[in-house]
């Protein structure tokens, strides 16, 4: 699978949300978004989901222009998680995550999978609206895994937001097990260690613009961080020689 | 379907049976005391045609209700708040101000001036709340209330311009009441109409249990949200429509039978069709029961104040609780 944008542009009345982005991400890659606040990463997201038309410019996966697909298309190509999942009914956690299945014929051992990976097999009969942030973040993960086509693209917006560590850790293999199995993984997110730990390639937006892209380890300095948030950054070493960014 | 489900639905429809029969046999004497037992047979019609108008509207109104409560995800949303039923009312209000000044009868008469009213409601509403090619919901209610607003103040004038002898009419309809003298080809078409707006609905459950993510997520799973809006849209008007028609404004049976199902069953949308279908007759053929039980020795009291009362009762209790989630 091969997603390309080619320069996209985003215009929401006179503002340039997204600037005449360029990229081409390959499968078995995941590709991290990073950006200060309000700096386009959601609307490039959803844009890359063919939830958002661009104003100008086009997204295509693999020769397909992701806008013109039909939605039961588009469904089996890709799945999206938001930052913040809603639901307006008093389904179960498990129901949510069945809805994955909505275009592509419904699968229990599928569901039954998505839960177990993202530890909520056991608590799959919760109600939406009893659930923590953590849990339906967890659940919508689940849904877009039993959604997902194995070499298609993953779609994530802050998709780590409100987990704890255990969780994050189990999120970060899960999206690292998707790309080993071909998938496209795009994830917008705004901790960086994450972001150095799962990202094969990162891109940089600012104020709309892609101003950063390359590989994770090549990108991702204190020199090009600290410029972009405009903060001061600097590698720590720990005790076992690994380094870390870190505020001095 | 799952077992308990099924169980439900057949007690919801046994009780739907026992208000029936119970309307079929309760009366008054000409005393004012209550009667239980099947009148003559010349008399017989009196009853069978509301009991029949209470099941065709109670669950048009209800199954009505819950299309809206999707489509807005808003649990408060009712044929009322979309300004279809005002839209309704105001156009039945024309006609009989129409055939009234003019001293003439009109082609389908205030049918029609329902279904027009509902549509040019819907219409407005509709083309009112497009953004950027699709309907947002939150705009759709806001008009909504804005055309209800608008029809209720137009209903008010023609109510004002008509001679004081015929407001006596235009107040009872307003109040909502069933027709105790109807044709049975009027009553079979707008029943069949109302089956197969049921029917529709249910069969797009599964649709509207992913509508019930948000529109991103929706879409992301492969739901087509413009087209599965404009159809929940036009079939719960026109069950709306139909509710006006039989019975005129009929208040909370929308907004109360959807909640009332979803008390009862926690289900996929297609399920919980067939039940607030059930839960609407019911609560309107209940409310029939009741209006005969109670004698201010001033004539029976139009329905539309009995279905308020519950309704609002009900709905009280469903807020008080924190239940009012669609």
């Amino acid at each position: 699978m091969r997603l390309r944008l080619a320069d996209v542009t985003v215009r929401y009345g006179s503002r340039n949300a997204v600037r005449e982005v360029n990229a081409t991400i390959n499968g078995g890659k995941v590709v991290v978004l990073l950006g200060p606040n309000a700096s386009g990463k959601t609307t490039l997201l959803r844009t890359i989901a063919g939830l958002q038309i661009p104003s100008s410019g086009l997204v295509e996966l693999d020769g397909a222009n992701i806008t013109k697909l039909k939605p039961h298309d588009r469904a089996s190509r890709l799945a999206w998680v938001p930052s913040v999942a809603e639901v307006s009914s008093s389904f179960s956690l498990r129901r949510v995550v069945e809805l994955g299945r909505y275009a592509l014929g419904p699968s229990r051992q599928r569901v039954e999978d998505a839960l177990a990976k993202v530890d909520l097999l056991n608590r799959s009969e919760t109600l939406w609206y009893e659930a923590s942030a953590g849990m339906r973040q967890r659940t919508a993960i689940a849904r877009a895994l039993a959604q997902r086509t194995p070499g298609g693209m993953l779609v994530l917006d802050e998709p780590t937001s409100a987990l704890d560590l255990r969780h994050l850790r189990m999120v970060g293999d899960l999206l690292r097990q998707c790309a080993s199995e071909g998938d496209i993984v795009v994830a917008a997110v705004h901790n960086i260690p994450f972001a150095l730990d799962i990202g094969d390639e990162v891109l940089v937006l600012r104020e709309g613009q892609l101003v950063l892209a390359g590989a994770t380890g090549a990108v991702l300095t204190p020199g090009s961080l600290g410029d972009v948030f405009g903060v001061d950054l600097a590698w720590a070493a720990d005790d076992a020689g690994n380094r870390h960014l870190v505020q001095p | 379907m799952k077992t308990k489900s099924i169980i439900l639905l057949i007690f919801l429809a046994m009780l739907l049976l026992a208000a029936a029969v119970f309307r079929l046999l309760i009366t008054r004497d000409v005393d004012g005391s209550l009667l239980f037992e099947l009148p003559l047979d010349k008399y017989f019609i009196y009853r069978l045609v509301p009991m029949s108008a209470a099941l065709i509207v109670g669950s048009a109104l209800g199954v009505s209700g819950m299309g809206l409560q999707v489509l807005l995800r808003n649990p408060l949303a009712s044929p009322w708040i979309l300004g279809l039923s005002s839209g309704a009312g105001l156009g039945v209000m024309a006609t009989m101000y129409a055939e009234h000044t003019f001293e003439a009868s009109f082609f389908g008469g205030q049918s029609l001036g329902a279904v027009v009213g509902a549509l040019f409601s819907l219409f407005l509403v509709f083309s009112l709340s497009r953004r950027r090619g699709g309907i947002d919901p939150m705009t759709m209610v806001l008009v909504g209330v804005v055309i209800s607003v608008l029809c209720g103040a137009g209903i008010m004038i023609f109510q004002h311009l008509v001679p004081m002898g015929l407001r006596g009419s235009f107040s009872t309809w307003l109040m909502g009441s069933l027709p105790e003298v109807e044709s049975w080809l009027r009553l079979g078409i707008l029943g069949l109409l109302v089956l197969i707006g049921i029917f529709l609905i249910a069969l797009w459950g599964p649709t509207l249990d992913a509508a019930c993510l948000s529109d991103d997520e929706a879409k992301s799973v492969g739901v087509d949200l413009a087209k599965i809006r404009r159809r929940l849209f036009l079939t719960s008007s026109m069950l709306a429509a139909i509710g006006v028609i039989l019975a005129g404004p009929i208040a909370f049976v929308g907004l109360i039978a959807p909640h009332g199902a979803r008390l009862l069953m926690r289900c996929s949308h297609r399920t919980l069709t067939i039940a607030t279908a059930l839960v609407g007759a019911l609560l309107l053929l209940v409310a029939d029961d009741i209006r005969q039980l109670i004698d201010f020795g001033t004539g029976r009291l139009p329905i539309g104040i009995v279905t308020s009362i519950i309704g609002g009762l009900v709905f009280l209790i469903l807020l008080l609780r924190g239940r009012g989630r669609v």
